[in-house]
């Protein structure tokens, strides 16, 4: 028994020699197996990390000298490490063992003293590296059974089986990256490796792109809507009858003076606990709308506003009613003014769809949270900035080249004429009635009102 | 007085505590041309404004026709259609051409076919001399211009009166000439024109009567040369010492 604590390559082929030899014989004569065993892996799926965990009873009748694990082709056991507890019956006993791995990829494990007959084991394999091609595996489990008299055979433990899947491409494809070199030295470095591990960002950027999708689809339904509502909101707030404008102020006023947070709770909690239940998906929806239309309402109606009186008032005057004025001349110039605030606003309504990860809806960030929590790392977050990015950083490019355009096209390439302007107002070129000037007796300074929107949009920015 | 276009009785307006308005009188009748002066304050832009309720008059009566411009039951859109007014600060449409300015509302209100629309809209554009420029739109024509194109969209709704408010003080005084050209070619062919201006040449040539208001009401009126020539009021006086 000594000699093996020491042993050589060659005693190996050796004892596997002689294990097989006894293996057919056990076929013919079938040994008494260790009781109760069983063999347990904490992972699903194969090419990955795995352990094994082992748990049996030794023999009534002899002990346990030793115990291989005979992993078949595939399995790759080279890192391995063994954790082990002996038990008779409730108490630990001592164990002094060694293994080691054999060519064959077999893991032995020998003990000296050897286990007494009757003990219980309790044996952990870690960082056994699973095949790639999932399926069922058999993984025998020998052991030297050592009889009182110190005769010693050779004894197979039950057939055991393990399953699991095939892994998918990207985990195939992290598999590969975990054994290159350069994976290696760039994940050496702690912050690579906790923010930016290439490993995890194969896995995660196909997982994300899903919630990706989903987030995209709960702004491209909620902003339509809150288009509308956001208009209906606006004429409501500028109604002539008080109690719609009133209606209108406090729904702009409750809505933008809590958090979507808030709002999304209310919902999703509240609701629910009235008995209230609309799934999800439209949940989401329609609070992410409910929330934008009040912030929609006030850029539209910022936007209306700022056009001039003047305008309205030659629609009018050409006998327009208020409806056909809005429609033909002043909605169309208060598209063009707020485009930019409105793709802001657009763009704060994606970005925001991350709070309805803390309800459950499994949304960019929720993937990337959930991928964060079952792997500890960082990575997915980076995945999932970059998602974000990927929309939002087009769109506040446009915003920003929009806003030049509606700057010249508002305050004229061709520069205004610099004749004498009555009442200090310039009119002229380029430049279609910039302020409020028709009215002797409304006489309102209106300033300059894309910035006025400009101002308003930034409001909004520190309000959230 | 059988015949009178517009008709206008104790016309009172105020914002809030101000009396812009202190009761004016004026009838105006078919084809006369009625120029309005006064200095700034005297309330003749607000009575142009009343005449089509752009502005609410707090009291007294407008009668446009056989209507009453200011009754509760008086559908103020009909009635602004054959009215037709030309602001100051020109109020085009930035976003449509000369010509889709001028055919906005004959299309919406009027309900004409787009075909007669634009052949209108080519017309009337022709008519204050802009042929060639129907395509443009208004951040493209000089201010003259694009005044001229105001007249164009309102004379294309064939309206009985025209309402003119100050029309060429916007204006380089090189553009204004041909604006009140204009004028008074319309004024010629017979519109019905209710004029307030600071052009004392165009009131002396074109006008059929002068109004002098001051302080929200009508100080002194008659015949350009009466009122220009021989002002009887103390305050026509000095207002025309200044002027001229």
């Amino acid at each position: 028994m000594r000699d093996r604590l020491a042993r050589s390559t060659r005693l190996n082929r050796v004892a596997v020699g002689a294990l097989l030899l006894v293996m057919l014989l056990s076929v013919a004569a079938p040994a008494i197996a260790m009781t109760t065993s069983r063999l347990t892996i904490d992972q699903k799926i194969g090419g990955a990390r795995t352990r094994f965990t082992y748990q049996a009873t030794a023999d009534e009748d002899a002990g346990v000298g030793r115990i291989d694990f005979l992993f078949p082709e595939g399995f790759d056991t080279d890192d391995v490490y063994i954790e082990l507890t002996l038990l008779d019956g409730l108490r630990r006993i001592k164990a002094d063992y060694e293994f080691e791995v054999l060519e064959t990829g077999a893991v032995s494990i020998t003990f000296d003293p050897i286990v007494p007959a009757k003990s219980n084991l309790f044996i952990e394999v870690y960082d056994v590296f699973t095949p790639m091609a999932g399926g069922t595996y058999e993984i025998p489990i020998e052991y030297e059974a050592v009889l009182p008299g110190g005769s010693t055979e050779t004894r197979q433990d039950e057939g055991l089986t393990v399953k699991y899947d095939t892994p998918p491409r990207e985990e195939a494809l992290a598999r590969w990256l975990d054994n290159q070199g350069w994976v290696e030295a760039w994940t050496s470095v702690k912050f690579f490796d906790i923010f930016f591990k290439p490993q995890h960002f194969v896995v995660a950027v196909p997982l994300l792109f899903k919630g990706w999708l989903k987030s995209l689809s709960l702004v491209a339904l909620a902003f339509p809507i809150s288009i509308v509502g956001g208009l209906l909101i606006a004429f409501m707030k500028m109604a002539k009858v008080p109690p719609v404008r009133w209606i209108a102020s406090i729904y702009i006023n409750v809505v933008r003076g809590t958090p979507l947070f808030l709002q999304i709770f209310v919902v999703f909690i509240g609701f629910r606990t009235v008995g209230l239940r609309i799934p999800d998906f439209p949940s989401a929806v329609a609070v992410l709308a409910f929330n934008s239309s009040a912030y929609l309402a006030e850029i539209f109606r910022a936007g209306i506003q700022s056009i001039s009186r003047g305008q309205f008032e030659a629609a009018s005057s050409l006998g327009m009613n208020y409806w056909q004025a809005m429609q033909y001349v002043i909605i169309p110039q208060t598209v063009k003014r707020v485009l930019p605030t409105m793709t802001s606003e657009f763009i704060l309504l994606f970005k925001d769809t991350a709070l309805l990860a803390a309800v459950g809806i499994f949304e960019l960030m929720m993937y990337s949270q959930n991928y964060v929590a079952r792997n500890a790392n960082l990575t997915a977050f980076m995945v999932a900035a970059g998602y974000y990015l990927i929309v939002t950083i087009p769109l506040i490019n446009l915003v920003g080249k929009l806003e030049t355009k509606l700057a010249q096209s508002e305050h004229g390439a061709a520069s205004p004429p610099k004749g004498r302007a009555k009442r200090g107002v310039l009119l002229g070129v380029g430049a279609p009635a910039p302020a409020d000037s028709v009215a002797p007796g409304l006489g309102s300074a209106a300033g300059d009102p894309q910035q006025k929107l400009f101002e308003h949009s930034a409001a909004k920015h520190e309000s959230r | 007085m059988a015949d009178a276009i517009l008709r206008i009785k104790n016309l009172q307006k105020s914002f809030g505590a101000l009396e812009v308005l202190k009761g004016v009188d004026m009838d105006v009748q078919k084809g006369e041309v009625v120029v309005i002066l006064g200095p700034s304050g005297s309330g003749k832009s607000t009575l142009l404004r009343c005449v089509n309720r752009l502005e609410e008059p707090t009291g007294g009566e407008i009668w446009f026709e056989d209507r009453q411009v200011n009754h509760p039951k008086t559908d103020i859109n009909e009635v602004r259609e054959k009215i037709g007014m030309v602001f100051q600060s020109f109020n085009l449409f930035p976003h449509l051409t000369a010509k889709g300015n001028v055919m906005l509302a004959q299309r919406k209100v009027l309900k004409r076919d787009k075909a007669e629309a634009e052949r209108i809209a080519i017309e009337k554009l022709t008519r204050v001399g802009l042929a060639d420029r129907v395509d443009y739109f208004p951040s493209q024509l000089s201010g003259g211009q694009q005044q001229r194109v105001a007249i164009a969209r309102a004379l294309a709704m064939d309206p009985h009166v025209m309402l003119f408010d100050e029309v060429t003080s916007a204006l380089d005084p090189e553009l204004v000439r041909g604006v009140l050209d204009v004028m008074k070619e319309l004024a010629l062919a017979g519109m019905t024109m209710l004029v307030v201006t600071h052009e004392m040449g165009f009131a002396r040539d074109v006008a059929t009567r002068a109004v002098f208001m001051d302080g929200g009401v009508i100080v002194e009126e008659g015949t350009p040369s009466e009122v220009f020539d021989n002002p009887q009021n103390e305050r026509t006086q000095d207002f025309l010492g200044h002027i001229s």
